[in-house]
């Protein structure tokens, strides 16, 4: 690291904010994805004007800004790029208000989504995207990638529920944009710029987001199917029901056969489990809205339909779909999860699609995921130490994308592009798309110094 | 490619294994204190993955992240990989203790155990007021903090036995030596055969012990193995306690700390909560409890070598029980006991006890 760039630095956030010590490079040169780069240092700070600072000092001298929350993204958003400052915003972790009369939450970036839960039961309320890495991730890395959960079929992505984001632009500049009321179309959307930008755009400081009241009861069943495409059949005919579940979740066949490989659960091995929820304020309710989907399942020829009659057979049900991804990452030393989205009716073409992909390319893809908004989970394990295999997984990967998009589906339903699916913007959104969104990265960011390099925005990444 | 180190050897798998979800974040007492990436045991395992690619030496620039680690093991519990990480962060110890890179903490604690018989190079035992070394059908083990740092709790507990008639000795004991696997070391030998031949000459044929961790090494590590063999079993406290009745009861809210060596360790959660529901009808449980308890930040060294660390993690486990507003907060383990009433603020107005000698009170109280 060059001596006067740390020694700014550390003018700016104080010694004992700054590191460039291996272990803190280290710890700072991945998130989950399978991407590593080791930044050249981090700064740990706790105020928009200390990011402010430090994005005005690097804008100057041309230096990478890499935000980082818990790193737990799965597609190398917050993996630095070589010379970058790594930005941790853990510590800015403070509930600023909780305002149930108005509805709304105002948190800082460094909120871990599970102290924001804990912090609105205590009023009854909840912040619906429930993602699977909620007891560590933060609420600024949710914004920043669009997360999503097993309710977004009900309850819809962070997208749904930000209204409002105090943001760093990467000349310094400290912009709201929003408001904290519930409705607004004073001017551009820039809220919804944000969300999703994956820390390409600006640094988020503060979010206004609308919260919920809890529900107080749920209704559990879960089906299995002898044949997918009964499977795929029942999902689209309970959007015809009426009834919107606040789970619909779906294990496919290598997943069932990975579970009872590896575990003792011994699942009926089928081609496809379904698992669904309603919820509401009294069984009565949601046991009505389970009744029909119920008798959907049943129309569909599913063989086996149990219904749990008490809290603890409904946490029994849940075992299977909850262990999937613990059993599938102890199977090989590299797994990859990817998050594909298509039009509902067209699960079951995914999953057919997905088992000649691994059929083909003899590499193990199990698949599970959100039937009930068509986001799917193929689950990639593999030995990354292998190249013949990381060749295989390489090439299945493109395949998938691109059955996807021929389904009128999306690269990503909740992950995010990061450096992973970069390569891969140009197969789903067209030239003049591409254009906008970089022209949109150039007005906001014309030295490209905040996350270069993801989301195909610069040349080196793009396509 | 020759393997340089033990770890690799014996742990490569697992910690490639290790798929960097970071879950491990939430539950880790050392990163709950800091929110310092690196000293998590994701970080862990991202520098050991680094020395076996050759990336990264292993030596005294990583003492910071691998000596700073509790082994309260509840990474281990929530790793949906699998990865044990206190095992191998202790086999990382002792390869970085071969090549000469350790904490001075850890190394004196070692030359310590070389030259006294307990941690704190105390020569001065307190005798609790107590024959030593008699025929009797239980050995009380005290443990190093019990005997040096917490002796009046320590007295309370022997009290509790006295006043439930039970036949017991206690011995001129040494430390169980057990804590310097943890540490980068190998268990002391001559203190190990000091415990073993003083239990034995006393005729028990059980051991109760104070610590939970020096119950965790007479049960579990080979060199007490002899204990065994000759029929002797060791229990902790909690254990033998459970069948008492004690007649005497408490209106206080009470709360309960799961000591990680009693519980994610051995797997001790229920019987601590059958005595306490015997006095304390008003019971309320921590956010984290049983196998999710969170860490009093004592454990694997890091309350001599990190000590600000150490009580701040202690602090974090103290919020907890403001959260549910208990008047009493029970466990049963003095180096909980000793963090925890280290860590106290004073408008924390709750009591800090072990079990034993919280009984002990209210048994007094009521005579």
């Amino acid at each position: 690291m060059d001596e006067k760039i740390k020694q700014a630095l550390i003018d700016i956030v104080g010694e004992n904010n700054y590191t460039d010590s291996l272990i803190d490079m280290v710890s700072y040169s991945c998130d989950a994805s399978e991407y590593s780069q080791r930044p050249s240092c981090g700064v740990w700070v706790e105020t928009a004007e200390l990011v402010s600072n430090i994005l005005k000092f690097a804008n100057r001298e041309h230096i990478p800004v890499v935000p980082r929350g818990a790193g737990t993204g799965l597609t190398g958003t917050a993996t630095p790029v070589d010379e970058a400052i790594v930005l941790d915003l853990s510590h800015m972790n403070k509930i600023i208000r909780i305002s149930i009369e108005d509805r709304l939450a105002i948190v800082q970036p460094g909120v871990v989504y599970a102290d924001l839960e804990k912090a609105l039961a205590h009023y009854g309320f909840f912040f619906p995207p429930d993602p699977a890495s909620g007891t560590v991730c933060t609420l600024g890395g949710n914004v920043a990638t669009n997360a999503g959960g097993v309710k977004g079929a009900k309850y819809g992505t962070t997208r749904d529920y930000v209204l409002g984001l105090q943001v760093v632009l990467p000349d310094g500049r400290i912009m709201r944009t929003g408001s904290r009321t519930m409705k607004s179309v004073s001017g551009y959307d820039l809220t919804k710029l944000f969300v999703g930008s994956e820390g390409t755009l600006g640094v988020i400081t503060e979010i206004i987001l609308k919260i919920n009241p809890k529900t107080t009861a749920a209704s559990t069943s879960m089906a299995t199917f002898d044949n997918l495409e009964d499977a795929g059949r029942a999902v689209s005919q309970v959007m015809y029901s009426g009834i919107i579940p606040s789970v619909l979740e779906i294990l496919g066949r290598d997943t069932i056969m990975a579970i009872n490989q590896n575990t003792d659960l011994d699942l009926p091995e089928v081609d496809a489990i379904l698992l669904a929820e309603t919820d509401g304020y009294t069984t009565g309710e949601t046991d009505f809205q389970m009744g029909k989907v119920i008798e959907v399942f049943n129309k569909n020829n599913a063989r086996v339909v149990k219904k749990a009659k008490s809290e603890k057979e409904a946490s029994e049900l849940w075992v299977a779909r909850k262990s999937a991804y613990a059993v599938l990452s102890r199977i090989k030393t590299h797994v990859v999860l990817e998050d594909v989205t298509v039009p509902m009716a067209k699960i079951a073409d995914l999953l057919k699609g997905i088992k000649a992909i691994s059929e083909k390319h003899n590499i193990m893809i199990a698949t599970y995921g959100h039937a009930g908004d068509g986001n799917l989970h193929p689950q990639f394990v593999y030995d990354g130490y292998d190249p013949e295999q990381v060749k295989k997984k390489k090439a299945a990967s493109a395949e998938l994308f691109q059955l996807t998009i021929d389904l009128g589906g999306t690269l990503t339903g909740e992950h995010g592009i990061g450096l992973q699916k970069a390569p891969f913007m140009t197969m789903e959104h067209d030239p003049a798309a591409m254009d906008v969104m970089r022209g949109i990265k150039r007005l906001l960011d014309p030295n490209n110094i905040l996350n270069p390099g993801k989301m195909a925005l610069d040349k080196k990444n793009g396509n | 490619m020759e393997t340089k180190y033990d770890f690799e050897r014996k742990y490569r798998v697992q910690i490639l294994q290790c798929s960097r979800c970071g879950f491990c974040q939430a539950v880790c007492p050392v990163f709950g204190a800091t929110l310092r990436p690196a000293l998590n045991a994701r970080g862990k395992m991202l520098l050991l993955k680094e020395v076996m690619d050759g990336k990264v030496q292993l030596n005294d620039e990583l003492i910071e992240t691998m000596f700073q680690c509790t082994t309260c093991a509840a990474c281990a519990e929530s790793c949906p990989s699998g990865v044990n990480v206190p095992d191998i962060i202790k086999q990382v110890r002792k390869d970085m203790v071969n090549i000469g890179s350790c904490h001075p903490a850890f190394k004196g604690m070692n030359e310590v155990l070389k030259n006294h018989t307990n941690i704190y190079a105390e020569d001065d035992p307190e005798d609790f007021e107590r024959e030593r070394n008699k025929k009797a059908e239980y050995v009380y083990f005290i443990g190093c903090v019990g005997s040096y740092r917490e002796d009046e709790a320590t007295l309370e507990t022997l009290d509790l036995l006295d006043r439930l008639n039970v036949d017991y000795t206690l011995i001129d004991e040494v430390c169980c030596s057990g804590v310097l696997e943890d540490v980068g070391y190998d268990m002391n030998e001559d203190l190990v055969r000091k415990n073993m031949d003083m239990i034995m000459a006393t005729g028990a044929k059980t051991v109760i012990t104070g610590c939970p961790y020096c119950s965790r090494t007479f049960n579990n590590k080979p060199q007490y193995a002899e204990l065994k063999d000759k029929g002797i079993k060791v229990l902790h406290i909690t254990q033998f306690l459970k069948d008492f009745d004690f007649g005497v009861t408490t209106d206080k809210l009470v709360t309960y700390h799961d000591p990680c060596d009693l519980g994610r360790h051995c797997g001790i959660y229920e019987e601590p909560r059958e005595i306490i529901r015997k006095i304390a009808p008003n019971f309320v449980e921590l956010r984290h409890n049983r196998v999710d308890s969170l860490c009093c930040g004592a454990g694997g060294g890091v309350r001599g070598a990190y000590a600000k660390n150490s009580i701040a993690m202690a602090r974090r486990r103290l919020e907890e029980v403001e959260e549910v507003g208990a008047e009493v907060v029970l466990t049963e383990c003095n180096s909980c006991v000793h963090n925890l009433a280290n860590a106290k603020l004073r408008k924390q107005k709750f009591k800090i006890s072990n079990i034993s000698q919280f009984v002990n009170e209210l048994m007094e109280e009521a005579e």
